[in-house]
């Protein structure tokens, strides 16, 4: 199998990024990935799973996520309505206790990639609570006085926005990566990945167009990768003729989101 | 060696932990950075640095620590350092950034230029402000930064570069260092700190904790025993001032953001937002116009807007002594019987947490200032930067 992880068919990897990902999985830390919103920070997860072949598990954060939710929930609504049916077994509160996905990536035979999606979106006490699970890779089940193990250390990657600051005692555990925005070298490797048979001109073009957008400075949201390969999608679905997109313009919303980010564009036009 | 770059990474403001530079010893002796200064940079820098805003007082210890590696020719650091004055720009009017965003767009001849630039490299050993030799700011060289020759080499900037001390030269990520000023989006992340300490503590309990509700009924045997919890609400309720007089007209792009990110934050309880021009008087302006009559008492905001109100002003504070000191010191609206500064104690016995961020504050003190000065005794005061705004949701959110 392999153990270094490479760019794939699907994902490139800037080679800093590669390097940042090998040295977390030697000195068995976490990962954490920061990046421009559209730099393909969640994508790259998927890509190290496929990458080493091992299975991958996503814990996606939202606002209301608590950190014990990753490791078990108790199920008490459960154990009171059985309780009132007099079902067999109430007693026995393993039986509602469910592992969350960092309990499912402790107790998985193999050796998982463990995703921890956007955990600058949870409360800001979220990742301390995860401090020491994610050191000792163990947690203890209070309900019925269990403590699980990892049986095989999964390879954690975390993302985050930028949201939030996150805590000191979390940021000092990990190996950090930034994610540049790509340079058009890369971007067009990038965007090659996902449409092979593009046109060199179309692409050309658009990279131009694309990034001519990104440099102006009033720009306040500013084009994202995803963003530059939706719209190269559609500007092959409507078989636009390259040479006519700086002129034209043509989908431009694809790119340009804001109404105020529009007129600035049409302005500097 | 690397005792002194651990040192050295401290001294430039870097929080690094023993416990981190362990891990770095810990990649050294498994052999991540393969003998290549370039892998060790990397590798030095995703272990021991956490925020992009960082990696640029990261790379200048780097470069302190391991200079003597670098060729004569390239541009030095310190050079660099004269070059990185963002207060220049300030002073350039809008047409001339204009003429210099057509710097790139007009071919010169390149070679002559840059041998003149490598001599001129290996010559000069001070910093450069103005003038027409020297490499420097707002000079008329064809080297430098921010000045008025067209098509010269710029000194400082990005481009993508592979080694270390490259990336170093081109201090890619001095953008990112939070003592710069504030662009929108990081406004709205600073403002989001005031979330961070609306505490549970203040609140009674008033929400139901169904789990522990069910837990304890459970183990009391089915006999309804209820738990009580507090809600988790922001309760931070906001006012902002600002100042939009004449000489905030610079800043007002800045001002501008705040405004909006503080009404994308849809995380407080309250949000009122007032101008005033130049110092507070009788009343607060609702548009940034200051049109006389679209205002509101400024006794009506003390009366409706009680004393939780966190206060954020935001001024350069560079009024004109009789415009704080004299009772009718408002050269344009009614001083209501008292001065400006009357009605900044007015302002700071009503409300417990005050904060006032400048724009163009003085980090010293500067006692020719005198406004300022005045007004530092009075509330805290702040830079408006990333910095300055994150301690002033610090002061705001402190407990008394």
């Amino acid at each position: 199998m392999q153990t270094e992880f490479k760019s794939t068919g699907e994902y490139v990897a800037s080679e800093q990024l590669m390097a940042s990902v090998n040295v977390a999985i030697a000195l068995k830390k976490p990962l954490l990935i920061k990046g421009e919103p559209g730099t393909g920070k969640t994508m790259l997860a998927q890509a190290v799973a496929n990458s080493l072949g091992k299975k991958l598990v996503i814990w996606n954060i939202k606002s209301t996520t608590k950190a014990q939710e990753g490791l078990y929930v108790y199920d008490t609504i459960q154990r009171l309505y059985d309780g009132q049916f007099g079902e067999e077994g109430v007693d026995d509160i393993a039986r509602y206790i469910k592992l969350g996905k960092l309990g499912e990536a402790f107790e998985s035979d193999e050796q998982v990639v463990l995703l921890i999606d956007e955990i600058d979106k949870a409360d800001l006490e979220f990742p301390n609570d995860l401090l020491w699970e994610l050191d000792q890779m163990e947690f203890y089940i209070h309900e019925t006085k269990r403590t699980v193990k990892a049986k095989q250390r999964p390879i954690v990657i975390i993302t985050s926005n930028a949201e939030k600051e996150l805590p000191d005692a979390f940021l000092r555990r990990c190996i950090f990566h930034y994610i540049d925005f790509p340079d058009k070298e890369l971007m067009e490797e990038i965007v090659k990945t996902h449409y092979p048979e593009i046109e060199e001109n179309l692409l050309k073009n658009a990279m131009e167009v694309f990034y001519w957008i990104r440099g102006i400075r009033d720009i306040r949201k500013k084009p994202s990768t995803s963003e530059l390969i939706d719209w190269v999608n559609a500007l092959q679905l409507g078989g636009i003729p390259a040479d006519t997109l700086m002129e034209k313009l043509p989908f431009v919303g694809v790119i340009v989101k804001k109404d105020e980010d529009l007129e600035t564009v049409k302005n500097h036009h | 060696m690397f005792g002194i770059f651990f040192q050295t990474l401290k001294n430039k403001g870097l929080d690094v932990t023993l416990s981190e530079w362990l891990t770095l010893q810990q990649a050294l002796d498994q052999g991540l950075c393969e003998s290549s200064l370039t892998k060790f940079y990397y590798v030095a820098r995703m272990i021991l640095v956490k925020s992009e805003t960082d990696f640029d007082k990261f790379d200048m210890a780097f470069d302190e620590c391991f200079k003597g590696i670098r060729s004569d020719d390239e541009v030095t650091n310190r050079m660099l350092r004269w070059l990185d004055k963002p207060e220049m720009n300030d002073m350039l009017h809008e047409e001339d950034k204009e003429y210099l965003n057509r710097v790139e767009q007009i071919q010169i001849d390149k070679d002559d230029v840059e041998q003149k630039y490598k001599q001129r490299l290996k010559d000069q050993d001070s910093e450069h402000n103005g003038g027409s030799y020297w490499i420097g700011t707002m000079g008329k060289t064809s080297f430098g930064n921010t000045g008025g020759n067209i098509g010269g080499i710029r000194v400082g900037g990005s481009t993508g570069y592979q080694s270390a001390f490259q990336v170093i030269g081109a201090r890619k990520y001095r953008d990112f260092r939070d003592d710069r000023m504030l662009d929108n989006r990081q406004f709205q992340m600073a403002l989001r700190k005031l979330r961070q300490f609306s505490t549970k503590l203040d609140i009674p309990k008033t929400e139901l904790d169904i789990d522990q509700t069910v837990d304890k009924t459970c183990n009391n045997g089915g006999c309804l025993q209820i738990v009580m919890d507090r809600p988790r609400k922001n309760s931070v309720k906001l006012l902002l001032l600002m100042d939009s007089g004449g000489t905030m007209i610079p800043y007002c792009n800045l001002l501008n953001e705040l405004f909006q990110a503080v009404h994308k934050s849809n995380h407080y309880k309250e949000v009122k937002a007032y101008y005033f021009h130049n110092c507070i008087y009788s009343h607060v302006y609702k548009t940034p116009e200051c049109e006389n009559g679209d205002w509101i008492e400024t006794e009506w905001m003390f009366r409706n807007l009680d004393k939780d109100f966190k206060v954020i002003i935001v001024g350069d504070a560079a009024m004109a002594p009789e415009e704080l000191y004299a009772k009718d010191g408002n050269y344009r609206g009614p001083n209501g019987g008292y001065s400006g500064e009357e009605w900044l104690m007015r302002m700071r016995r009503k409300y417990k947490k005050i904060v006032w961020l400048n724009p163009k504050m003085s980090l010293v003190p500067a006692p020719w200032r005198e406004a300022e000065t005045r007004i530092k005794a009075l509330f805290p005061m702040l830079p408006l930067t990333v910095a300055g705004l994150n301690d002033a949701m610090e002061i705001l959110m402190k407990r008394v």
